[in-house]
């Protein structure tokens, strides 16, 4: 299949407007200074507005077109070095459309809810400009029409990420958090980068056209090892096994933040990049099958850890890491599911915003309080927050009509539908994942919102000012429609990027794996409601009239334990120690061995000019004795 | 046969003084620039010296655009007329324009960064009065301008004495304009001082290493020692020492690790703006003399040396990332910067072809514009004392003077190898080179450290940025119109070549041959 | 033809006056070099290396180049080391300059470094020049008839324009030189001659020169102070630098120099 874009016409000519237009934003926040402080928020909500805007008429105008294979605008070349070149250009095409939909609509209300969550943080100018940045960043990742513009907007994104996940610097977890973030995806980083040389290396180009039809030509081993470097790059960038740890360390940023870039859209990235050089691993057996075991693997770990975390913004953050999880396992099966993943994406999207949202939400009325455990009854005091976060939490375990059910289902089918018993393996983690999302989900919610207040003293929940409600609201409309509009739509309008595909269900009928999942759900949240119904073993309560009751509960809890809980307890424990001793120490252990070693070789530096004259000599040494060696060999 | 019958045979060589023009101006003019030393009166010398100076860096640059396209060996073959040499020439001209406005400002400080009287006693009552009162001196002018003129000879000496000469030439008055800060003087005469004593032991390197090569071919014009490499009756082990040698001393000058070491203390010793006419012009003057060295005359042994010269490569990158991580001086920080952005030239350098030779030239000017406007921005970073350069003392910048921060910003990602920056441009072309060249394990080490240097890049970054502004943050000094200037070009530059890099790589792939 | 080509001809085959002459001085070179690093007292380095240098101008004169090993022995050993030795006389610097080193294994490497850079370079030459037969530089010096007016050809033909670019060597070399010593006195503090004679010939000044250490003292010593005509001893004859001392008792004794 030869792909071809063909150039931008009429209105399309200006899709660079929907870069510039935050990116100025951004550029007269950061440079005004304080004299911008009193408008600025609004320049920067503003400005993502007509952003969105923007997007609508340029996704109506190529809705309308004939040929919807994608449109590209050049702008100028851009590094003509020994044979190579990168056209600077933009390529909007139906997935680039729904992305910058999914960025600039999403984003806008997150930028409104901001407007309200920042409102007494001395920094909220330096914020919406660091905000507007990213956004700008995101928008020239998914509309570059090269993996070279891709990695700008790659690198854009993290340095956005990196200066707002520390932009309470004064928190020393905040910095760790951002340099943490920073560290990790810099391996990512590397493996992408090195990805881009080998397409270099081999073919010349990073233009997407030229890439996918030069696959073809390359050796199998090539293609494995591009795509391999690619997923490397994404799982940086996605929070996925064994990259993954930053994510939750990074909920010390602002919650807006949480909810747009470490929900919404920058951790998705990875999910696009894949699916934007599906031609690179459909071209790949090996990739394929990696990229499945990394979101099967990522999915089950984000949900076990999910259900061990007490931190409210972990929680949804672990849980974040699942969902991408699911992601990957959809985009890694190829063919029909590459839809199946972007639309569980833009779903995710919705929910999960709305999710962090709220989570913002019953923070700001609880004083900051993260804690779930000292949560509870919070839906007498704050009602709208309570409805669209129950709506955003049906809509995460996926249950029907809401959209969650409408965008998992079908990856848990198509999983079981992989050939040979890899399909068995991964649809049964895949069911497992979704009642485990079901379990934790459950006992977020109802610690949160139900049973008897456990609230820290002097403590006076209230509903948050419309600025951030009707955000809330907004969010939850989409979690309840957007799956079941998405489902039916989005793969049609994504045919011209990844191609038809014939779906054909030979092992499980649609209706039996609905039946399952749904069995599994309820199953995990009942007994999630069962277990967290009267508030956390971990909370003291007064012991009241009902004490046999009680205690039968108790005993009900103890069996639980013994019985459920036990095994996963220790496994979470398990878990969440090799997540911080083994995968987070390899991590912290190469920062301070670099440091380490930098110290130790300061010291070498003495200042003696005799000391120095040693070290040349030295060298003179090796270098004449290395020479010598050459010559006798 | 006397003595008498031999001057007659004599003929002075032809000399094609059109080619020879940039550097016989320069010499010209340090010459004058010295007369006006002795006669012009006190007041006057500054204006005439920086007048003299200008035109005459001006007046090369002319004479080495009017060379342009020219190939010959002229003078007897001692100095080479060619593509990489006049763009060498051409750059070194250009960075060293812009080096002589930050040497010239003197609105910054009463006098200049310059200490009237260097041979006062430091930290004695007479220096504190000519600290406050007196002008900067105006012998760094002429000093300055034979040390370009020694540059350009260096890029462009075509045999190994020339080479030694020029080395000399170019070296001497760096020593003494290290030794001549106004502020912390004594940390100033112990740089030039380290750099003055380890200097000439490199010297001594790279001429026992001439001795060698000359023991080995006979010559020592990089033509005779190219045909000998091939035909010469002696023993290998011969060149290969010399070579060695030889290397030394150039790769002393390049500040390459493990001969790197002066590169800090005297970075950070001496007056800011001659560390950035180091950083820009020594680094372009030395990578031109490695270049030629490596390409003309050694050609044929480039399977030999390149194994040992890229786990120098290796080696440098390394030192200069790990190291920067733990710099708590932003002009130590800098320094190591250089020695890691030296290990990337060499990447280049290693490819031993057309794309190597381009993009080391290409990267050589992209790094020369940004370190000079980052020097250019820490002179300016400055308190009672003079300039604030540990880096505690940046925290909370951005909020003092966005404007500055931002471009050392943008200079640090440029740095860092982060695109739509000359750095991004200047490394692509580098790592491609090497890659087509089958180096990939050069390119590998540049990647990782690439990773790692990025690191106290953006710790810098975020010092400025997301700190608060201390007690202890000085001001930025508004600059003069001098500094403004040199930090504009340097900035402007960084971002043309990043985002239109086009027209110079053209022009150092037209460059790219050498004559021999 | 002079007694140069007679030289000239002598480097075909090391033998006779020539080979006794190496075989004398080459050790005499080595120990020397050796002693330059090694001895503690500066001044005393700075001969070890004038005799090394004289040994190398003997050999090079030996090797048929006159003009090198004349050069040799009058720049370098007449010129420079002798302006070294004044130099380090001026400044004064003795034998009890610390020498100990503060630097842990600096000295050890050092050495084992330099030992193995040696080994190196020497067995690299040992292979090389091994077996080679030294052709000496009768030829070379025939072609423009003789060893200077060869040098000469060489340095205003081939290399005319590294011996010119020297020029600028030199030049930047007496500007720093002028930089780094020579302090220029604003007018305000240059002092004019009448104002310097009215201070000499001011009350409370001695316009004579200063009495020497020692003079009319019961001692010699230059840490004597001198004895005024008026029996008081007079700080003003001794040099600053220098500690006052008691001195022992057999200093102090009657030399029978006293008046009587």
């Amino acid at each position: 299949m030869e792909i071809e874009f063909a150039a931008a016409e009429g209105w399309l000519h200006n899709v660079w407007l929907l870069i510039a237009v935050p990116l100025v934003s951004a550029a007269i926040l950061l440079l005004l200074g304080k004299r911008a402080d009193k408008w600025g928020h609004w320049l920067g909500a503003g400005s993502v507005g007509v952003t969105f805007v923007l997007a609508l008429t340029f996704f109506f105008q190529l809705r309308g077109m004939d040929e919807r294979e994608g449109v590209e605008l050049s702008l100028f070349e851009y590094l003509p070095v020994a044979g190579l070149k990168v056209d600077f250009g933009l390529l909007y095409d139906p997935l680039a459309a729904i992305f910058t939909l999914l960025i600039t609509g999403v984003g806008f209300l997150i930028h409104v809810y901001a407007v309200g969550y920042m409102s007494h943080d001395p920094g909220r100018r330096r914020f919406f400009g660091f905000f507007n940045l990213f956004v700008a960043a995101m928008l020239l990742l998914v509309l570059g029409n090269n993996f070279v513009m891709l990695y700008i907007g790659w690198e854009g994104v993290g340095l956005a990420s990196y200066l707002l996940i520390s932009f309470y610097f004064d928190r020393p977890a905040a910095a760790t958090a951002g340099k943490k973030a920073f560290l990790i995806n810099r391996v990512g980083d590397a493996g992408f980068a090195i990805a881009i040389f080998l397409m270099f290396a081999t073919l010349g180009t990073t233009q997407y056209d030229e890439v996918f039809n030069g696959v073809g030509q390359l050796t199998g081993a090539t293609v494995t090892a591009m795509g391999l470097l690619l997923l490397l790059g994404a799982c940086g960038k996605s929070g996925q096994f064994p990259l993954h740890t930053w994510l939750p360390d990074a909920m010390e940023g602002p919650t807006p933040v949480s909810a747009l870039i470490h929900a919404a859209t920058m951790v998705t990235a990875g999910v696009y990049l894949i699916a934007r050089s599906h031609p690179v691993f459909d071209a790949s057996e090996t990739a394929q099958a990696v990229v499945v075991t990394i979101g099967a693997i990522t999915l089950l770990i984000g949900c076990i850890i999910g259900c061990a975390k007490d931190d409210i913004k972990r929680v949804l953050a672990y849980s974040t890491v699942s969902q991408i999880g699911y992601m990957f396992l959809a985009v890694g099966l190829g063919g029909a599911a590459y839809a199946l993943g972007l639309i569980h994406l833009l779903a995710h999207g919705f929910f999960k915003a709305g999710l962090f949202l709220g989570a913002g939400s019953v923070m700001h009325g609880m004083q900051d309080q993260t804690d779930i455990r000292r949560f509870g009854g919070l839906a007498k005091h704050m009602r709208i927050t309570w409805i669209t976060f129950l709506l955003g939490y049906l809509a995460i375990i996926g249950l029907p009509p809401l959209s969650g059910f409408f965008s998992k289902d079908p990856i848990i089918h198509s999983a079981f539908e992989r050939h040979g018993w890899s399909g068995w393996v991964l649809g049964s983690v895949a069911l497992i994942g979704a009642g485990l999302t079901a379990f934790y989900m459950t006992r977020l919610y109802v610690l949160t919102f139900h049973g008897k207040p456990r609230w820290t003293e002097g403590q006076h929940p209230h509903e948050s000012p419309p600025v951030m409600t009707i955000p809330l609201i907004l969010l939850a409309v989409g979690s309840v429609a957007a799956g079941g509009l998405m489902a039916t739509s989005v793969p049609g309008w994504l045919e011209p990027v990844l191609g038809e595909h014939e779906e054909h269900h030979a092992r499980l009928s649609e209706w039996t794996v609905t039946a399952m999942t749904m069995a599994v759900v309820i199953l995990g949240a009942g007994l999630g409601f069962a277990l967290f119904r009267r508030g956390t073993a971990l909370q003291e309560q007064p012991a009241g009239p009902l004490v046999t009751a009680a205690r039968r509960n108790l005993y009900f809890d103890t069996l639980n334990e013994v019985v459920f809980e036990l095994p996963g307890k220790l496994l979470t424990r398990a878990l969440v120690f090799l997540d911080n001793r083994g995968i987070d120490g390899v991590v912290n252990g190469l920062a301070a061995t670099v440091g380490g070693g930098s110290g130790r070789l300061r010291r070498a530096q003495t200042g003696f000019v005799r000391s120095y004259a040693l070290s040349i000599l030295g060298g003179a040494v090796l270098v004449v004795a290395a020479m010598m060696a050459v010559t006798l060999s | 046969m006397t003595t008498d019958i031999a001057a007659e045979t004599l003929k002075l060589p032809s000399l094609d003084y059109a080619a020879l023009a940039p550097m016989l101006i320069l010499f010209g003019v340090g010459c004058v620039g010295v007369l006006v030393e002795a006669i012009a009166p006190k007041k006057a010398r500054f204006p005439v010296q920086l007048v003299l100076a200008v035109l005459g860096i001006a007046a090369s640059l002319t004479a080495i655009v009017l060379a342009a396209g020219t190939e010959k060996v002229t003078a007897a073959g001692a100095v080479a007329v060619d593509g990489p040499g006049l763009f060498l020439q051409g750059s070194i001209a250009v960075l060293g324009l812009v080096a002589l406005l930050l040497i010239s400002e003197r609105s910054l400080e009463r006098g200049g960064a310059f200490v009237a009287q260097a041979a006062v006693t430091a930290n004695s009552e007479a220096d504190r009065d000519q600290a406050t009162r007196g002008s900067g001196a105006t012998e760094v002018y002429p000093l300055i301008i034979f040390s370009l003129g020694g540059m350009m000879l260096f890029a462009a000496a075509n045999d190994l004495l020339t080479m030694f000469v020029a080395l000399e030439v170019f070296s001497l008055p760096l020593y003494l304009l290290c030794a001549m800060a106004r502020r912390r003087r004594l940390l100033s005469q112990e740089a030039a001082l380290k750099y003055f004593l380890l200097g000439a032991f490199a010297s001594a390197f790279f001429l026992f290493g001439i001795a060698l090569v000359y023991g080995y071919a006979g010559r020592v014009d990089f033509a005779g020692i190219h045909a000998a490499v091939l035909d010469s009756p002696n023993d290998i082990a011969l060149l290969y020492i010399g070579l060695a040698m030889v290397a030394i001393g150039l790769l002393f000058k390049a500040a390459l690790a493990p001969f790197h070491v002066w590169t800090p203390d005297v970075y950070q010793g001496a007056p800011t703006p001659v560390t950035a006419l180091m950083a820009a012009c020594t680094k372009v003057a030395a990578f031109g003399g490695l270049l030629r060295v490596l390409y003309v005359a050694f050609e044929r042994s480039q399977w030999d040396y390149r194994p040992v010269l890229g786990a120098i490569a290796v080696l440098t990158m390394l030192v200069g990332a790990v190291l920067a991580v733990t710099q708590t001086d932003i002009k130590r920080l800098l320094a190591y910067s250089s020695i890691a952005n030296a290990g990337y030239v060499l990447v280049g350098v290693l490819a031993i072809s057309k794309a190597g030779l381009a993009s080391s030239l290409f990267y050589l000017v992209a790094y020369g514009f940004s370190v000079l406007a980052a020097f250019g921005i820490v002179t300016l970073v400055r308190d009672a004392d003079g300039e604030a350069t540990h880096l505690s003392r940046w925290a909370g910048l951005g909020r003092r003077s966005p404007l500055y921060a931002t471009l050392f910003t943008f200079l640090l990602l440029a740095f860092a190898g982060i695109p739509l920056t000359s750095g991004f441009t200047a490394k692509f072309g580098v790592f491609a080179a090497a890659i087509e060249a089958d180096q990939t394990w050069l390119v590998i080490a540049g990647v990782i450290t690439s990773a790692i240097i990025a690191f106290p890049y953006l710790r810098v970054v975020v010092m400025m940025w997301l700190s608060e502004p201390g007690e202890s943050t000085p001001a930025v000094s508004l600059p003069g119109a001098l500094t403004a200037a040199a930090v504009t070009i340097g900035a402007a530059a960084t971002l043309l070549l990043g985002i239109v890099p086009q027209p110079l790589l053209d022009m150092t792939e037209n460059a790219a041959h050498f004559v021999r | 033809m002079n007694g140069l080509v007679t030289l000239a001809a002598a480097a075909g085959e090391v033998k006779g006056g020539e080979a006794a002459t190496f075989y004398l001085l080459a050790p005499i070179a080595v120990i020397c070099a050796i002693g330059m690093v090694w001895a503690r007292n500066a001044v005393h380095s700075a001969l070890f290396l004038v005799v090394t240098m004289l040994c190398l101008g003997v050999f090079y004169v030996l090797q048929a180049g006159p003009f090198i090993g004349m050069v040799q022995i009058i720049v370098y050993t007449g010129a420079i080391m002798m302006l070294f030795l004044f130099v380090l006389m001026l400044v004064g610097r003795d034998a009890s300059d610390s020498l100990i080193e503060t630097l842990r294994g600096q000295r050890m490497t050092a050495v084992l470094l330099g030992l193995g850079f040696a080994g190196l370079v020497a067995t690299g030459l040992y292979r090389a020049l091994g077996n080679l037969d030294s052709v000496g530089l009768t030829q070379a010096n025939s072609v423009h008839g003789g060893n200077v007016p060869g040098i000469a050809a060489l340095l205003f033909t081939k290399y005319v324009f590294a011996f010119e670019v020297t020029s600028a060597l030199l030049i930047t070399a007496a500007v720093g030189a002028m930089i780094l010593a020579h302090i220029e006195k604003r007018p305000d503090q240059k002092i004019a001659q009448p104002e310097r004679m009215r201070a000499r010939f001011a009350p409370d000044n001695y316009p004579g020169p200063k009495p020497g250490p020692g003079v009319f003292a019961n001692s010699t010593s230059v840490a004597t102070p001198a004895v005024l005509p008026d029996g008081t001893q007079s700080e003003r004859s001794m040099s600053k630098i220098l500690p006052q001392r008691e001195l022992t008792a057999a200093e102090a004794a009657p030399k029978g120099t006293e008046h009587q």
